[in-house]
């Protein structure tokens, strides 16, 4: 296939959470607003005068300082990111909008919250609690929440426009994205996709670390130029996966999938598209506050939901990606320490095959994979298994 | 027979006097017993050495369902 | 005809048996007699009173690697005969007449032959006590031996209260019992059962068969873990999730209930491992969530809301209305206990007095308190309350060698309460107070439904391991206030490797000792896995600690070695 015209561009964006694009935002006098997990709603970080970034660190190697603080037997994201605050590789953010949404996220920011690690003398970090079933007692909770730790916060402490015409406006802009995000994501369904699971990985993470404003116009030209790109004339893989799971902001952990001759044509998990990128609708008569706090509690398929419904639901979610995108199988990984995706996982890896006949790879991962030989074996032994599997039942 | 029903009567306070004795020596031969026990610690050594394995066999060898028999109903 | 050939074991072999049997006694070689009048004088008095604490050479009392004793600790005649009758054979009796009024020994006997927790663990109860009392005398001895007996009860009412519900004990039929009885996760505070404890029995689905089985024979525990890691759960997680989930996997779990109730509490992996629970269960599940940020006011009413709706999924389930006050009249008896245990912390506080050892503190406290109410802890409280006020208006200083006021931070090794008895023993630390016992530390207001469920909330958030860990890290830093307010010179720094809370502000806690200048021992452990770091492993960290860092000499030198992997 083509190169895609942005896609260096976009893969420069990733090399750094101050990248060029967050840089030129600031320098417009616009506020960077730091946020990790899906739970905190971009949108409203979105609002005109300020920008979310979710936080990533890339190129990271041993967090020896970060495990001072937080030991090595928690989930190396959460010190790979404390370790790129204390090398000083956050010193651009106005402030972090936190959620307890997992314990080892959760201490990241606490020590940002408690330590001197931004230099920004402006820098605060505030908490929201984020509710854990869906029902409309946490709808009001959430709410309420998101109205005095972010909206007001963000009035208050940065002066940022917070009426419901400025929220609609972010909403405006923020559903464009997810408009453009799922038409690309779309073509993952044909039989032979003009764009790999790689690719498709770039161009979402660029749109959670990016101020919005600035990289849509790359996201329509490459929406436009996905139109007619031709894929290989014979599709060039030997199976096509979903990929779901923990935390996973490594395109190139994709990229070894691929290597490996597994197509990735979705994404569930922590940074992917599913669910993520569905647009929010605001009622006739509804507050866009209302309709923001209901979308990410109902759109949400997090491990961390605990009713019956919920947990039991998420199976069914997850086989019902596979069907669509035309999967042959399914591969979950988790970072290692992560205490709700390891239970997850396991049970995924357990009643995925035998209630929907889905072939799984269990994986245990690390934010920053060193033993890509492991994988690599791993992964080449599943699309093996899954090829027997095809062949088997053609005749 | 005055001298007759003292010694009924001596004879019937040395039965109970007997029986109490009796009874005194077997309590205390059952005390002994518990305390001899009890400062032996031979109650820890019968559970450690006799009860525990015995149960542990018994439970390792139990059959049990296959958990992942267990269905999983997606509508509850 | 061919007679059978018997085979009568060799000589030799009977010999070695019997000499590997003579192990488990005192050599009576190593018996020494008085040699002079002074050393009869000596004699005698330790034998009426005991030997001094340096003299008593504890470690010596034990059968190698299995923690049993060559003989129990002569503790002088009426210690020893305290210990006796009252604890030893009382506790026995107890067992037996508990069962007996808990449901009968059938059942009792089902149970045990159906399920491992129950065997491996509850016979060898009286070798709990044991562990946690070794060396105590006088008040101390007898008031911690009541905290014990009271945990024994309450553990027996829990496990016959299953037996007698349970379907697989009776053929898989669902009897009265099982409709009148309510499944919850051990960390769902049983208080918020309170309104139809007239009529239905709340049971913690795994208080029993998990966490009470981690102290008393922390064998059992392993299959669990074991168990849920065979269907591919990567061995990181939190054992005690861990353990939980196993005994589902394994089928050991009793089905005594027709719906389960389910909480966020302590940590992510209680969520996460609830979903295992729930596939074996296969019945209603109600969760309850409580929200992270407990600080924010925000949140009360939000929590307030679940535990209404709780209540709404109880009435639909059961059946029977709400009892307010039923509600009240329980709530009015568990404050009286929380008033009791603020007492008890302001002596164990301001005096040397406090007759309640570190392990029996804590495992009273956190029961008490996670359980709910129970009449055994009335009864209890008002024994040990005799007790500690003759303490205090006599001034007995019941810990007489302590050298160091201990406070233990963080969540304690559990197939290792008794570390402190231990460390009492060897080196004079003192456990004065630990954090669970610190976490339910609020009366619950009874005057309007409103008030009351707010205050339920807020104690619900407040539970163990929860209080101090999650809602910011300035609440896991009230260590310094809680060392101040309990006079307190040492910190008995927990180091749970599997909690990723905890391990997650290690460095900070580091900074802090420093930067204070507080003695902290870090006592690494995984919860209920012994096999991760061995109580000797344990043990040596404090020795290594106490010899090369405080530059101390141990009490009893006999204590600071010993092998006892093997042990319950």
């Amino acid at each position: 296939m083509k190169d895609l015209k942005h896609l260096i561009f976009f893969e420069n964006l990733l090399q750094e959470a101050n990248n060029d694009l967050v840089k030129k935002a600031q320098g417009e006098g616009k506020k960077a607003l730091g946020y990790t997990c899906y739970f905190m709603p971009e949108v409203l970080l979105d609002l005109p005068g300020c920008f979310s970034v979710r936080l990533r660190a890339p190129r990271s190697g041993s967090p020896d300082m970060a495990t001072y603080y937080m030991s090595n037997r928690t989930c190396h994201y959460g010190r790979a990111l404390f370790e790129r605050a204390l090398e000083g590789g956050f010193n651009f953010l106005d402030a972090q909008l936190a959620t307890e949404t997992c314990t080892v996220t959760c201490r990241f920011q606490e020590h940002l919250g408690r330590m001197d690690v931004i230099k920004n003398p402006d820098f605060f970090v505030e908490f929201t609690d984020v509710p854990f079933k869906k029902n409309e007692n946490s709808m009001v909770h959430f709410r309420k929440q998101l109205q005095v730790h972010v909206l007001d916060v963000l009035h208050d402490k940065l002066g940022i426009d917070v009426s419901d015409e400025a929220l609609c406006k972010a909403i405006e802009e923020h559903n464009e994205i997810c408009r453009l995000i799922t038409e690309i994501g779309a073509y993952r369904k044909l039989d032979n996709p003009p764009i790999t699971g790689y690719e498709f990985q770039v161009i979402q993470l660029v749109t959670l670390t990016c101020p919005k404003y600035l990289i849509l116009p790359y996201l329509r030209e490459t929406a436009e130029e996905l139109k007619t790109r031709e894929p290989e004339p014979k599709f060039p893989y030997r199976c096509r996966v979903v990929l779901a799971g923990a935390e996973n902001d490594d395109p190139d952990f994709t990229k070894l999938i691929e290597s490996c001759g597994a197509l990735v044509v979705a994404d569930r998990h922590c940074y992917g598209s599913l669910p993520g990128r569905e647009a929010i609708v605001v009622e006739p008569g509804q507050a866009p506050l209302d309709a923001i706090a209901r979308h990410y509690l109902n759109t949400s398929y997090c491990p961390r939901f605990m009713p019956q419904g919920e947990m039991r639901g998420r199976k069914k979610y997850l086989a019902d990606i596979v069907k669509e995108y035309k999967a042959d199988g399914l591969i979950v990984a988790s970072n290692k320490f992560c205490e709700y995706w390891s239970y997850e996982r396991t049970m995924d890896a357990l009643i995925l095959p035998r209630d929907y006949d889905i072939p799984t790879c269990s994986i245990e991962k690390e934010y920053v994979n060193a033993s890509t030989g492991q994988l690599r074996t791993r992964f080449q032994a599943f699309v093996e298994s899954v090829e027997i599997k095809k062949l088997q039942e053609a005749k | 027979m005055r001298k007759i029903r003292k010694e009924k009567k001596s004879c019937s306070g040395c039965r109970l006097l007997r029986v109490l004795c009796k009874l005194f020596a077997f309590l205390a031969a059952v005390y002994g017993i518990l305390f001899t026990v009890f400062f032996f610690d031979l109650d820890g050594k019968l559970l450690f050495y006799v009860v525990e394995p015995f149960l542990v066999k018994h439970y390792d060898k139990m059959e049990r369902r296959n958990p992942l028999d267990m269905p999983y109903d997606i509508k509850k | 005809m061919k007679m059978p050939e018997i085979k009568l074991p060799k000589p030799s072999a009977i010999t070695a048996k019997l000499k590997e049997a003579a192990k488990l006694f005192p050599d009576p070689r190593d018996v020494k007699l008085p040699k002079n009048g002074e050393e009869l004088k000596k004699a005698a008095h330790d034998f009426w009173y005991g030997k001094p604490h340096e003299e008593r050479r504890l470690g010596d009392l034990y059968v190698d690697k299995t923690g049993l004793y060559k003989h129990r600790e002569w503790r002088g005649v009426k210690d020893t005969f305290y210990y006796f009758h009252m604890i030893w054979l009382y506790n026995y009796a107890n067992m037996v007449a508990d069962i007996m009024k808990f449901g009968g020994l059938g059942i009792f006997a089902k149970g045990l032959w159906r399920y491992r927790w129950m065997g491996q663990t509850y016979l060898p109860v009286l070798h709990w006590f044991d562990r946690g009392l070794e060396g105590m005398r006088g008040e101390a001895l007898r008031a911690s031996a009541w905290h014990y007996r009271a945990m024994v009860c309450v553990s027996i009412n829990q496990f016959m209260n299953m037996f007698k519900a349970d379907a697989k004990l009776h053929n898989g039929a669902h009897n009265e019992a099982w409709k009148h009885s309510m499944a919850h996760k051990e960390t769902v505070w049983g208080g918020v059962f309170y309104p139809w404890s007239d009529q239905y029995t709340n049971i913690p689905m795994e208080m029993i068969p998990y966490f009470v089985t981690c102290h008393v024979n922390n064998h059992t525990v392993l299959n669990y873990i074991d168990a849920v890691q065979s269907l591919g759960l990567p061995g990181d997680p939190c054992p005690m999730c861990q353990a939980e989930a196993g005994l589902f996997v394994l089928d050991d779990m009793p089905d005594y209930a027709p719906f389960v109730v389910t909480t966020n509490e302590a940590c992510d992996g209680s969520v996460a491992s609830t979903a295992i629970q729930d596939w074996f269960l296969n019945i209603p599940l109600f969760a309850l969530p409580q929200p992270m940020q407990f600080d924010d006011p925000l949140v009360q009413e939000h929590c307030a809301n679940e535990i209404r709706e709780l209540w709404k999924f109880i009435e639909e389930q059961t059946g029977a209305p709400f009892n307010w006050e039923q509600l009240k009249k329980k709530l009015e008896a568990q404050n009286e206990l929380q008033r009791f245990e603020w007492e008890k912390w302001d002596v164990a506080a301001k005096t040397s007095s406090y007759p309640i050892n570190g392990v029996a503190q804590a495992l009273y406290r956190i029961y008490q308190t996670q359980y709910g109410d129970h009449y055994i802890w009335h009864d209890t409280d008002r024994r040990v309350k005799k007790i500690l006020y003759k303490c205090v208006e006599k001034k007995i200083d019941t810990f007489p060698k302590t050298r160091h006021r201990v406070i233990a931070w963080s969540c304690a090794p559990l197939y290792y309460s008794h570390w402190c008895t231990w460390a009492y023993n060897c080196w004079g630390l003192n456990t004065i107070i630990n954090m669970d016992s610190l976490m339910f530390d609020m009366e619950v207001r009874t005057d309007t439904l409103d008030n009351c469920v707010m205050d339920m909330a807020r104690y619900h958030e407040w539970a163990p391991m929860r209080r101090m860990a999650v809602g910011g890290l300035h609440h896991i830093f009230e260590l310094w206030d809680y060392m101040e307010r309990f006079n307190c010179d040492m910190v008995m720094m927990y180091d749970q490797l599997q909690c990723k809370g905890m391990q997650g502000v290690v460095g900070l806690f580091e900074d802090e000792f420093r930067k204070r200048n507080i003695h902290a021992i870090w006592m690494p452990h995984a919860l209920p896995d012994k096999r991760t770091v061995s109580r000797s492993e344990i043990r040596r960290i404090i020795n290594d600690y106490m010899s090369t860092v405080m530059k101390e000499e141990p009490l009893d030198p006999t204590l600071l070695e010993f092998d006892d992997d093997m042990s319950w």
